[in-house]
């Protein structure tokens, strides 16, 4: 990455799809309001304001994502990052956020970057991060307590690592699904959709 | 085309009004794109399907229908607005189930009076007139949402009350309630734990203003101290000492045969609502203080201006404490005589204030004229007035008597068909 702007390798590629789950995660987690607000400071990125929490807690934990999800990406094993919200009386899944992780499995042999350059694929993240921001305008009101789970689909032949457990797709019956922009570094696309219940 | 749509939903963000259901994205979509296109037509159509349907029912639940008709008003104009007609639609629907009394706690009817709460100026007011009404006393919802209010206001007391007064109702679901109650009470706390945090952060602006002037001295025969604190009722209470002045500003008062208002001694209003009581009679429509009617724009003339450009009332010409002077030789304009009796002249009355018309105020209106008609020979009208009037627009005649026909018609085909499907085989 310091050597060529224009091109990006397997191991650029990976720390930029996960600095965009870790925002991304945020993002979500701020507006949704899973934790309160005041536990999120402003920081910019991307060219854009976005929030981080300072919960400790919740930092190390998404630390430890980020880092274990670099390392499948890098392996290029991993399929699918969703991120379930629940609520915290009922356990019942309200939101679902899935984002869909196709890896170009290509580039672990072949080491030549390709060619995109960063701006524009941060452009195409900043988009994605923006639609996230915009879905308030139809998502319902979380009026629970709510609580968020990460789930990571990665290849079977895969071994689970300590401290992540096997759990089911949690998927909601009678949802709405929605899908947003995509982004691609051109080794790694990801496919962003958010479903949710569908109240009558 | 998906990819199309969703662009459409996000560069029209700001004009989703967003729902505490959520939207369903394919009914936002088709709005929005029928927005661009002007297709108002099938929108129209629909509209006028929901309101025939209002007038055509004849099944145990009208309210259904009408609960249909705002969910879909809701969804086909997601940025609210005067076209969608909501607001009309909301005051019907909550003033014409207003005797019906198994509605009272139908979750949907009390939905919709909270749903029309909202979209008043006084959101409270309406909430204690259902209380007073019964309307959603046993539903949770009712006390969700108007805690919910005086919690938007920052009344964190009045809100945990209302959860009290609800928890003495029984109100259902019992668990939602509480859980609601848990999620008021943990943000109260951290409410005041950040105030208190503000507090300790900007101490010195909390002091008590400085008082930089003294009591002035009465001389001579009067006894007049006049006050000089010119800060208010807040400040007063809080720097505690030089309250001496009101006790003998009244005792002077017999002296000088004046009363004089002592601006500190005026207690600023407090807006906060203290009791919970109920209560019948209409609301003070306070908030809307400079309301302008809606008038004819080619009626209003500007004030005219000085020359420093500010605007200058034409004061009321005084009235001439004079005899004006008459020339002699001036004959009196011939009159013509009055042959209207100028009390009962109301030609040139004067005009009547305007009252302030709510949406609630109409409403209790609405329900004393019906009180009070009970009690007359009842006023018919020959005509199906009810059902040209039920809905948000009006009908006409026709109309009805095209809806009546093409339902007969319907039936009669139906009929027909199943006679000559059951034919053959007999």
């Amino acid at each position: 990455m310091t050597s060529t702007l224009q091109g990006i390798t397997l191991k650029g590629s990976s720390e930029l799809v996960a600095d965009f789950f870790s925002f991304g995660i945020n993002s979500i987690l701020y507006q949704r309001g899973i934790y309160p607000p005041e536990t999120f400071s402003r920081v910019t990125h991307y060219d854009m304001s976005l929030h981080l929490t300072t919960d400790v807690k919740l930092k190390n934990y998404m630390n430890n994502v980020v880092a274990q999800l670099k390392e499948w990406l890098m392996e290029c094993t991993v399929q699918k990052l969703v991120l379930v919200i629940t609520c915290l009386e009922t356990n019942e899944v309200l939101e679902r956020w899935q984002f869909d992780i196709q890896c170009d499995k290509s580039a672990k042999e072949n080491c030549a970057p390709r060619e995109k350059s960063i701006k524009a694929i941060q452009d195409e993240i900043r988009s994605v991060i923006r639609q996230i921001t915009a879905t308030v305008t139809f998502l319902p009101l979380l009026d629970t307590p709510c609580a968020f789970d990460l789930l990571v689909y990665i290849d079977k032949d895969n071994d689970v690592p300590e401290k992540w457990e096997e759990s089911g797709p949690r998927i909601i019956d009678q949802s709405e699904e929605v899908r947003l922009r995509s982004f691609t570094t051109s080794i790694h696309k990801v496919n962003s959709m958010v479903a949710y219940k569908k109240n009558d | 085309m998906m990819a199309e749509g969703e662009a459409e939903w996000e560069l029209s963000k700001e004009n989703i009004q967003p729902l505490r259901r959520g939207r369903a994205i394919s009914a936002l979509h088709q709005a929005l794109s029928q927005q661009q296109e002007g297709a108002t037509a099938a929108v129209n159509q629909q509209r006028q399907a929901f309101e025939s349907e209002l007038r055509m029912y004849d099944g145990d639940d009208p309210l259904g229908v009408w609960d249909r008709y705002i969910k879909w008003t809701e969804e086909t104009f997601p940025q609210g607005g005067k076209e969608s007609n909501l607001s009309t639609l909301l005051e019907r629907v909550v003033g014409k189930f207003t005797e019906e009394k198994k509605y009272y706690n139908d979750p949907r009817y009390v939905d919709l009076w909270i749903k029309f709460a909202a979209s008043n100026l006084e959101p409270l007011d309406i909430y204690r007139y259902m209380q007073a009404q019964g309307i959603g006393v046993t539903l949770a919802s009712l006390y969700i949402a108007w805690s919910e209010e005086y919690e938007n206001q920052g009344n964190y007391r009045q809100a945990d009350h209302v959860y009290q007064e609800g928890f003495k109702q029984f109100a259902e679901p019992r668990d939602k309630l509480l859980q609601f109650h848990k999620a008021l009470q943990a943000r109260a706390s951290r409410h005041a734990l950040m105030n208190i945090v503000e507090d300790s952060s900007d101490d010195e602006s909390k002091q008590p203003e400085r008082v930089s002037l003294v009591d002035l001295k009465h001389r001579g025969k009067k006894k007049a101290i006049a006050p000089i604190k010119r800060t208010g009722a807040a400040i007063r209470c809080v720097s505690g000492g030089l309250q001496s002045h009101g006790a003998p500003l009244r005792n002077n008062t017999s002296n000088s045969q004046l009363v004089i208002f002592d601006e500190n001694k005026a207690q600023s209003p407090v807006p906060s609502q203290s009791k919970l009581e109920s209560w019948r009679a209409p609301p003070t429509s306070k908030a809307k203080e400079n309301e302008q009617r809606p008038e004819k724009w080619c009626d209003v003339k500007m004030p005219p201006k000085s020359k420093f450009g500010n605007v200058v009332m034409a004061p009321p010409p005084p009235k001439a404490t004079f005899q004006p002077f008459v020339e002699e030789s001036d004959q009196p304009p011939t009159m013509t005589p009055c042959k209207i009796n100028p009390s009962v002249n109301t030609v040139l009355s004067a005009r009547k204030p305007t009252r302030e018309e709510t949406p609630l105020k109409r409403l209790q209106d609405h329900q004393q004229r019906r009180e009070t008609e009970a009690g007359k020979p009842p006023e018919q009208s020959m005509y199906c007035k009810e059902l040209l009037l039920s809905g948000a627009a009006e009908f006409c005649f026709e109309e009805l008597r095209a809806e009546r026909y093409f339902k007969k018609l319907a039936q009669d085909i139906r009929t027909s068909t199943v006679q000559s499907s059951a034919s053959p085989e007999n």
